[in-house]
């Protein structure tokens, strides 16, 4: 259980840096749900007791030792994926998707916490081996993997889905998988993506990548946010058109300006060195994750944390190339910064694995 | 942990590691190039995509009459517009506003078409002056972000007063494209006067539009508004026109029933007083776009509505052109007033016979009563006896066959005859016998009324041929400041002693033995002359066999008063009127209700002549 000394382990500078981006997203949530002339959204409310959860979560989560979890993590895994299973049949379904669990405060979306157990699950399975993975290793993880990203992918919920696959490949890689296997894997995705496009894409999924690489082929329709998006972020200049006087976001040219394209709200308002701060933010937050993954007294503490952090930076770089304008817009959102309270919680929960293996690194 | 798998471990999350940073670097270097490198266009991008510049329609002027009495007037009504810039897909949007507003689809779609050609950002009207159930039902739509790119704008709607001063006030319309080309300062979607001082002032009454930059979201919805530039409400016209005499006019002929004209002038200064022409439209039709239906029924329509019958109407002026001749042959000095002649009801000229209307014959009779008989043989004789070229020249100098140059469109001239006409128009010398029957305003004698106003001020106010005008005053917003009225086409000098006894004849046609009685204002003095004019010669009347009522005589009264001081002059036209007297019946009610009215006493009620009338 929770040893007093472990309090004077804990990675405070992460924790510090963490909150000041929950702060800019509660501030950006702020700006671009509350209209005077509407009445006042309540949203960032919501925001905030979603952080308050997830501080509880987090707490939770770096109480019990990690391996405690880890031994659980089957239990756990199983769990999730009957969780998965349940939204499938019997969940809400919004926007075409069946992806929540009505739940009386808030929506609950399994499909955020399946990033944290399937962390779990694949530290347990390749902390378990020594030695680098062999063959028969990758390919359990990947059904492991494979199972709830099949069952997010069939909500739909693409987005989510796919952001298991680096947890899967970051821990496979610090586990000892070999390169060439790693550049096979690579190989094969890129050669499975036109047999994709063929089959597995849907048609407003082929239109958003057709118009990334040519947004001016439909400017109204779904090239449409791409180039709000761009201008959006480009016209914040230096400095920002200031808090609450982004034109772009206030005015609804960009769509879930609080959700998906909280970033370029901020880009827009706090203009480029408002950019530079978050940026450094997150860098300084995936940097002292790793450094965490590093120091960590066992394979288990680093495979967990790696895990964790590799679903957290894919889905912070994707949502920030999309924010600009640079990516295929995707309903990913930007973890600590977008609304919506099952991410939150969710990622403070990972957040607390990482400080749990992080302050244990001297404990036995 | 094992030291191989730590040196793996370390090594592979060292990797990761300068990955990220790349990765972190990479995105700043993105975030620069598009928020400081390339800021400008994507501000100006911005811009553009949250603002919008609208046009506030300005109204336009009000229009008085002589004594500030509001005239025409602007009332609010709504416009429905696609704008074609918020458009996605322009099937859907043509569908759905066809649905809404219970119209054709086609019909809607004709009218995108016709404006294709135009910049995306302007408004294609689609209903002009929607009712409120159409306004309720698209602002719906609106609401549920199923229309985004139609738009319900206030104009300001011109009103004009219900069946008055028609072809006077003219109307409105869009502006056509000819028009824009034409004129600076107009483009596409204006609104400008079409017909009337609604044309002829254009410029004064149109006003200048004011433009207001608004805020708006990503569909189209106005969220708060920049600037504001406040329209300029067009200049205050102030006409000559006298309300109360109009009135009289208008409800003259609704009494009466006849098409016609009447023209109403102060012969001191050629106010125009009142001023009709009859069949009329409703010009408030036009107002907020005149739809097809109405449109083709007025230029279908045998009866011309739309022709102003007063400065466009050609008519044989019949006897009422005898005081131009009697002019000439006194000023000429061919005759004196006392000049006699014998009627016995006919007379020979050339070795052609020549009648006159009263078969027993006048008689011998001097000049006052010729006019106040109205005397053929009378005007036959000093008709050839003064000859064609005095004729023309002391009725051009009265004012008939030029243009009255009034301040309304498309005035026609109408023609007195004279051999260099004939000489030029058919290539045929003048016969005297011509000369006889011009002297009773016969042969090809064509007047309109206007000029017949002109004529009966000049004969009152003795040779100032005036110019007719309706422009009293203009306000452009501070104050009003009286327009000179234009100066008299020419000045006559008239000798008064000759001039009295044509005005002395005059005066017996109305109060003496002669067809004007139905003029007679007790105390006035009124003077005048019927004319009554044969629309086809009797041969030509059996071969048309058309209805009686094509075939009726147009009657004419020209009229002053009162003889000696007049203040008032002018003509009333009846087509197909059967007689001048009918239209004196007119002449009289105005007369009434303009002195009446000028010396503060009860106006008359509206008359009740239809026994009067001759069949």
């Amino acid at each position: 259980m929770f040893e007093r000394r472990l309090y004077y382990h804990i990675d405070w500078a992460l924790v510090v840096a963490i909150l000041a981006l929950c702060w800019l997203g509660v501030i950006m949530i702020y700006s671009t749900t509350s209209d005077p002339t509407r009445g006042t959204s309540h949203m960032y409310v919501t925001q905030l007791y979603a952080i308050a959860l997830g501080l509880v979560a987090m707490v939770f989560t770096l109480t019990l030792d990690y391996r405690t979890f880890a031994d659980k993590s089957h239990l756990i895994y199983i769990a999730l994926c009957a969780l998965l299973l349940y939204v499938l049949f019997f969940g809400m379904v919004q926007m075409g998707a069946r992806r929540w669990i009505p739940l009386r405060v808030f929506n609950f979306q399994p499909s955020e916490f399946a990033k944290v157990g399937v962390a779990l699950v694949l530290a347990k399975f390749f902390g378990e081996n020594r030695g680098a993975a062999a063959w028969t290793d990758l390919a359990v993880g990947g059904v492991l993997t494979l199972i709830p990203i099949g069952l997010i992918a069939k909500e739909p919920d693409l987005g989510t889905a796919v952001t298991l696959v680096p947890v899967f490949l970051a821990v496979a890689f610090l586990a000892g998988m070999r390169m060439r296997i790693l550049g096979i894997l690579c190989v094969c995705l890129l050669l499975a993506s036109p047999v994709a496009w063929k089959f597995a894409l849907k048609d407003y999924q082929k239109s958003r990548i057709s118009t990334f690489l040519d947004p001016s082929q439909d400017a109204k329709g779904a090239g449409y946010q791409q180039i709000q998006a761009r201008i959006t972020v480009g016209s914040g200049g230096l400095k920002g058109k200031g808090f609450r006087q982004g034109t772009q976001g206030q005015l609804r040219f960009l769509p879930v300006a609080h959700n998906d394209f909280i970033f370029s709200v901020l880009a827009e308002e706090q203009g480029f060195a408002g950019v530079l701060v978050a940026l450094g933010l997150y860098l300084f937050v995936i940097l002292r994750a790793l450094e965490a993954a590093r120091l960590s007294k066992d394979r288990l503490g680093s495979y967990l944390v790696l895990g964790v952090l590799a679903s957290f930076t894919f889905q912070v770089v994707y949502n920030i190339t999309m924010s600009a304008g640079l990516a295929p817009v995707k309903g990913l959102t930007l973890p600590l910064m977008s609304y919506g309270g099952s991410s939150m919680i969710a990622t403070l929960a990972g957040f607390g694995l990482v400080l749990n293996v992080r302050m244990r690194r001297f404990t036995n | 942990m094992a030291v191989e798998d730590r040196r793996r471990v370390t090594t592979r999350l060292g990797i990761l590691q300068y990955l990220i940073v790349v990765l972190f670097s990479l995105l700043a270097v993105s975030f620069w190039v598009l928020q400081i490198v390339e800021h400008a266009k994507f501000e100006e991008l911005a811009e553009n995509n949250h603002q919008r510049t609208l046009a506030l329609r300005a109204p336009r002027g009000l229009v008085f009459d002589r004594d500030m009495k509001v005239l025409v007037v602007n009332r609010q009504s709504f416009s429905i517009s696609i704008v074609r810039e918020h458009t996605k897909d322009m099937n859907r949007t043509i569908r759905l506003l066809a649905e809404v507003l219970g119209y054709d689809e086609a019909g809607v779609r004709a009218v995108v078409d016709r404006h294709r050609r135009e910049p995306s950002y302007r408004p294609i009207t689609i209903v002009q002056d929607a009712t409120l159930q159409q306004v309720a039902a698209v602002t719906a739509r609106r609401l549920d972000f199923e229309l985004p790119d139609v738009v319900v704008e206030q104009v300001p709607t011109r009103q004009y007063p219900a069946t008055m001063a028609a072809h006077l006030f003219g109307y409105v319309g869009e502006v056509s494209d000819a028009q824009v080309s034409d004129s600076e300062g107009l483009k596409s979607g204006d609104v400008v006067g079409q017909a009337g001082i609604e044309k002829v002032y254009n410029a004064m009454l149109m006003g200048e539009d004011g433009a207001k930059r608004v805020v708006v979201n990503s569909v189209g919805r106005e969220i708060r508004t920049l600037d504001e530039d406040e329209p300029m409400e067009g200049k205050r016209l102030q006409l000559t026109i006298d309300y109360d005499v109009q009135k009289a006019i208008e409800d003259g002929f609704d009494q009466l029933g006849f098409n016609g004209a009447a023209v109403i002038l102060d012969p001191s200064n050629g106010d125009v007083l009142g001023f009709t022409s009859r069949p009329a439209y409703d010009p408030n039709a036009f107002a907020a776009g005149i739809d097809r239906a109405t449109w083709a029924s007025l230029t279908g329509d045998e009866d011309l509505p739309l022709s102003d019958r007063a400065i466009q109407g050609r008519y044989s002026p019949g006897s009422t052109f005898k005081m131009a001749v009697a002019t000439a042959a006194l000023q000429e000095s061919v005759i004196t007033p006392d000049f006699k002649v014998h009627c016995s009801g006919g007379a020979t000229f050339y070795g052609r016979p020549f009648k006159c209307w009263k078969k027993g014959g006048h008689g011998t009779m001097d000049l006052r009563h010729a006019i106040e008989q109205s005397c053929n043989v009378y005007f036959y004789t000093i008709g050839n006896m003064t000859g064609i070229d005095k004729i023309h020249k002391w009725a051009t100098l009265l004012g008939l066959g030029e243009k009255s140059g009034i301040d309304l469109p498309n005035e026609l001239t109408g023609l007195v005859p004279s051999p260099e006409w004939k000489q030029a128009r058919f290539k045929e010398k003048w016969y005297a016998g011509e000369t006889v029957s011009v002297s009773i305003g016969q042969s090809s004698v064509a007047v309109t009324p206007v000029s017949m106003a002109v004529y009966a001020s000049t004969l009152a106010n003795g040779g100032t041929r005036v110019t007719p005008h309706l422009l009293k005053a203009v306000d452009d917003g501070t104050g009003w400041k009286p327009v000179a009225p234009p100066a008299p086409r020419s000045k006559a000098s008239f000798d008064p002693e000759k001039l009295q006894a044509i005005r002395d004849g005059l005066f017996l046609v109305v109060n003496g033995a002669g067809t004007g009685h139905n003029a007679q204002l007790k105390g006035y003095d009124v003077s005048g002359k019927t004319g009554t004019a044969q629309v086809i010669s009797n041969q030509g009347k059996e071969r048309a066999g058309k209805t009686d009522k094509d075939l009726r005589d147009n009657g004419w009264f020209v009229f002053f008063a009162p003889r000696d001081n007049p203040q008032i002059a002018g003509v009333v036209l009846l087509e197909h009127g059967v007689h001048g007297s009918n239209a004196a019946l007119i002449a009289h009610h105005l007369l009434d209700t303009y002195f009446a009215k000028k010396e503060g006493r009860p106006l008359p009620p509206k008359p009740e002549f239809k026994a009067n009338l001759v069949p």
